[in-house]
């Protein structure tokens, strides 16, 4: 990579702001620290929205007993 | 895209050099945002960012610029809603992500069939469970970030393999696509996106041409 990259190249790339850290930062970790918090949102929510025996249910068994 | 085990050579722990990290970013950066839009983490970790290096280009330092400030008053909600209004393909989306629309590609010639040669050339294959077609700038973009970044057990390219891989599939229709989408009616927090897109597209099409 070295021998085909110019230093001409490099300089252009590095005046043009490139180098910084701004645009780096901003994004180079971004689509892990996304996932990962999707997958804890969608855990938290599943353990929200789940199965549960509330009185109205617990209502609904009694109908079904024979 | 995924590198094919044994055609690329593996290098671990090779880093960057700044200016190539700063490109593979940026390609990153673009390809999330035209793949779908921004979620609050991305939309908060652009607002957080510094300006680029001074001096800077003009262009990319202002959109740069530009995007930080409207992602820090931007939400996702809306941002999700102009994605859908730009791009949501129920008949035919207001902007075309496919570069082959640009190039004017026609049926029996068409852009993907050369873009997938030459991925697969450079030990590139799209994911198995992709569902967009080779030429959606996503896509293309991603792949680019691949290239020069390296990954998933591969080597970065050589700057000669960007540029060729760069100026068949990229620039020919990147300009018009970031000017439409620039231009397009439903077009506000991406109108920054694609000043971030066109300036950055030029700026790798001269530097290609300094090699």
């Amino acid at each position: 990579m070295k021998d085909t990259q110019s230093n001409h190249r490099r300089n252009f790339l590095l005046a043009a702001g490139l180098g910084g850290a701004g645009a780096v930062a901003a994004v180079a970790t971004g689509r892990k620290a996304t996932q990962a918090r999707d997958k804890q949102a969608s855990a938290k929510e599943a353990a929200a929205e789940g199965y549960r025996v509330t009185d109205h249910v617990r209502k609904y068994y009694k109908t079904t007993e024979v | 895209m995924s590198a094919r085990a044994g055609i690329a050579p593996v290098a671990l722990h090779r880093t960057l050099a700044p200016e190539e990290a700063g490109r593979a970013s940026l390609y990153a950066l673009l390809a999330r945002l035209i793949h779908a839009a921004p979620d609050d983490a991305l939309l908060y970790r652009i607002a957080q960012s510094a300006p680029l290096d001074p001096p800077g280009d003009a262009a990319l330092a202002r959109a740069w610029e530009e995007l930080v400030a409207a992602s820090s008053v931007m939400d996702a909600d809306a941002a999700g809603e102009e994605h859908d209004a730009l791009f949501a393909t129920l008949g035919k989306a207001a902007v075309s992500r496919y570069a082959g629309y640009y190039t004017g590609a026609s049926a029996v010639d068409h852009p993907r069939v050369r873009i997938r040669a030459d991925l697969a050339a450079l030990g590139l294959a799209p994911r198995s469970d992709a569902t967009e077609p080779e030429d959606h700038f996503g896509g293309l973009l991603e792949a680019m970030r691949v290239l020069v970044a390296g990954g998933a057990g591969r080597a970065p390219a050589t700057i000669a393999e960007q540029r060729r891989f760069f100026e068949a599939h990229v620039d020919p229709a990147a300009s018009r696509f970031f000017a439409a989408l620039a231009s397009a009616q439903a077009s506000n927090y991406y109108r920054k996106v694609a000043a971030l897109g066109a300036a950055f597209v030029a700026l790798e099409s001269q530097s290609f041409s300094m090699d």
